[in-house]
């Protein structure tokens, strides 16, 4: 009888055993393993800016060789959510891609607006907007992201020329809500070719606004606005590539400057070659016009990590303590661009990079 | 090591011959000592290159083999385990290089490490899919992320001895796995009746896409760790951990996936699931996996000499994925 007793107890725990384990497995489906308090896995997509199809709802021109799109949303949810400076992808029916400027209002989630000149000789890109994209078309459009945000600062001098007046526009609004000192220096050609000079003035008081029209009075006295900003003043500024430089150049101290290229391949330094310091390794190497920061790292650090050399395999990804990162690559996020690039494809907007390497 | 890294240009110019020589010494060496060394099949050999693939995963099923939740749930554990699994295959081979002395092995190395990089995040952009169809899996992840973050991350270890036999022991741990992972990709590759059940051809794209890469590199990371261990017992002892591993995560992810998923009133998964599946040719045979132990315990054991690389390049040639956009190469140096 006691042989009987022991069986039936031993059988008892037994499954007494089994069901509280398996109750610990429902919970926690690789019991007795801890889980890492933020997860890793299957958060990358919703990360990275996700890809949208929009319709486009509206295109007008604004002013001569510029039209404006207003992108909807094909159901009803709301636009990922954006603040004045971002930009969005556009993925054109060539497979082109190329970047806008938001100029909408931000409170409005359910369009984007955007607007983009015709430029003759350029990449491609602008053209297809003017030829293909035209009502009722359905585009593809990743972000937003904003790599020119608007700032806490005493007061604002804003500088657009042309087109680049499009991530300046809600930077506007925005400051004048917030009941901000600001000033906005706008240049274009000619009048006719600026667009929203009807909406700048009806928007602020127009002791704030300058507009300079080149065939009436020719190029903005950048030096004199510059010269006028407070100290502390945030500059912002959007246009050709001279009008940057005369910008850059004629900076007081005691400003901080934000820029935003149209273009985000804009050659760096003279003729787009610029120096990387390797802080750790304690060398300085020059990575020229036609060759990669990894190429020019790789005889310094002969163990630096690399793959596809083509900017979509994360291999080579590296922290930049200084420097303004031109970002060629499709696959870090906003925040890991803010202090990392991709060294296969990525350069440097200024002379010089500083890597953690 | 100590050949000099950190040096000059003028010097890295000089080293592919003396590289070539050890070379020559290696191959020397396994022609006069056949029958323990690994024999390896050079025809089998490939340059590798990380390819650039997209998927859009929004006209997949949860059951994407049809009428069959649980072979499609027991593949899909391979989504829970590589996006992190593959993430540390990175990250513990970027710590290798400098111990690579090869120039040819090295630069098999680095484009390895870009195709693992791209699997990683093919397979992760899965989960949010998953997700979205009531099939949330980060319970799973999350302790998947601690296995490989933690359990199996960088340990705060004395510079020295201590340190490199944690990067050996990971790196053998590394080519224990990938033999698996060769074997599943040479499975996958002719696994023709989930074509004829119909089976979602994105997904199909996906797990042949990455299975043919597997095969194209299996033998990388066995190259990698006779090169700088090498040691029979390692090799042992870490085949015994993945294998272990691989059934307790395996076992536990096709369960946790049978009960979890929405649409199933009482979803079990169980060996005889696992056999009949087998039988019928959407899962591996049980005996084909039994039978794959002993060929990699084998002393003579090179990944080279199973699967076939000219299958693999073929599929690589003709893939949606990988040839949608343009495919990228890894030109090395």
């Amino acid at each position: 009888m006691p042989r009987v007793r022991t069986i039936v107890l031993a059988a008892g725990v037994a499954l007494l055993a089994r069901r509280a384990m398996r109750r610990r497995i429902s919970r926690s489906p690789l019991w007795p393993m801890p889980a890492l308090e933020n997860p890793v896995s299957g958060t990358r997509a919703s990360r990275s800016p996700s890809s949208l199809r929009l319709l486009v709802t509206g295109r007008t021109t604004p002013a001569e060789g510029v039209v404006e799109l207003r992108l909807e949303a094909l159901d009803t949810a709301d636009l990922p959510a954006w603040t004045p400076g971002a930009h969005v992808d556009l993925v054109l029916p060539s497979g082109l891609i190329r970047q806008y400027s938001l100029c909408g209002d931000p409170a409005d989630r359910s369009t984007y607006i955007l607007a983009t000149r015709l430029i003759e000789d350029g990449r491609g890109g602008s053209r297809e907007v003017h030829e293909q994209l035209h009502e009722g078309a359905e585009v593809e459009v990743r972000g937003p992201r904003n790599r020119f945000p608007l700032t806490e600062a005493p007061s604002y001098l804003f500088v657009a020329g042309g087109i680049g007046i499009t991530p300046v526009l809600p930077m506007l609004r925005a400051a004048e809500a917030a009941g901000a000192d600001w000033k906005l220096l706008y240049g274009g050609r000619s009048r006719a070719s600026m667009p929203y000079v009807e909406e700048i003035g009806k928007l602020a008081a127009p002791e704030r606004v300058t507009i300079v029209a080149e065939d009436e009075a020719g190029r903005p006295d950048v030096a004199a606005a510059l010269a006028d900003a407070a100290e502390g003043t945030a500059v912002y500024c959007c246009g050709p590539e001279p009008l940057m430089a005369a910008v850059t150049e004629a900076l007081p101290a005691g400003r901080t400057l934000h820029l935003e290229r149209f273009t985000p391949g804009a050659p760096s330094g003279a003729a787009g070659a610029f120096e990387v310091e390797l802080r750790r390794t304690g060398r300085t190497v020059s990575v020229p016009a036609d060759g990669t920061v990894l190429a020019a790292v790789r005889p310094e650090v002969p163990g630096v990590s690399y793959s596809c050399e083509q900017g979509f395999c994360g291999t080579c990804q590296q922290r930049v303590l200084e420097g303004e990162i031109d970002h060629r690559d499709e696959l870090l996020t906003d925040s890991e661009r803010a202090d990392s690039m991709l060294i296969c494809v990525s350069r440097a907007y200024g002379d010089r990079l500083v890597l953690d390497l | 090591m100590g050949r000099g890294y950190g040096g000059h240009p003028k010097k890295t110019a000089a080293r592919p011959c003396c590289q070539s020589l050890t070379r020559q010494y290696i191959d020397a060496m396994s022609n006069t000592q056949q029958g323990r060394e690994p024999a390896a099949i050079t025809s089998e050999r490939t340059p590798l290159k990380a390819r650039k693939v997209s998927f859009e995963w929004d006209g997949t099923p949860l059951h994407w083999v049809p009428g069959d939740p649980f072979t499609t749930h027991t593949i899909n554990v391979l989504h829970l385990l590589l996006p992190a699994g593959e993430r540390w295959f990175v990250h513990v081979y970027k710590q290798v290089l400098p111990y690579i002395h090869d120039d040819r092995l090295r630069e098999d190395v680095i484009g390895f490490i870009g195709q693992e990089a791209m699997h990683s995040q093919a397979h992760d952009d899965v989960l949010p899919h998953l997700k979205k169809l009531g099939l949330d899996p980060t319970p799973y992840t999350a302790q998947v992320d601690w296995l490989f973050e933690k359990l199996l991350g960088d340990r705060t270890l004395p510079p020295g001895r201590a340190r490199r036999w944690w990067l050996m022991e990971r790196v053998a741990i590394i080519a224990a796995i990938e033999h698996y992972t060769a074997f599943l990709g040479d499975w996958v590759l002719n696994a023709d009746e989930l074509d004829r059940r119909g089976a979602d051809p994105t997904m199909l794209d996906l797990l042949r896409w990455h299975g043919a890469e597997e095969v194209e590199h299996r033998s990388v990371a066995f190259e990698l760790f006779m090169h700088v261990d090498g040691s029979y017992r390692r090799r042992v002892r870490t085949w015994a951990t993945a294998f272990t591993a691989l059934v307790f995560l395996w076992q536990r992810g096709s369960r946790f996936f049978m009960e979890n998923d929405p649409t199933l009133l009482e979803g079990r998964a169980t060996f005889k699931d696992l056999v009949r599946s087998g039988r019928q040719g959407v899962l591996p045979a049980t005996g084909d996996i039994i039978r794959s132990v002993p060929r990699y315990l084998s002393r003579t054991y090179h990944p080279s000499q199973e699967a076939s690389t000219a299958q693999a390049v073929a599929y690589l040639a003709n893939s949606p994925a990988a040839t949608g956009r343009t495919a990228a190469t890894t030109g090395g140096s």
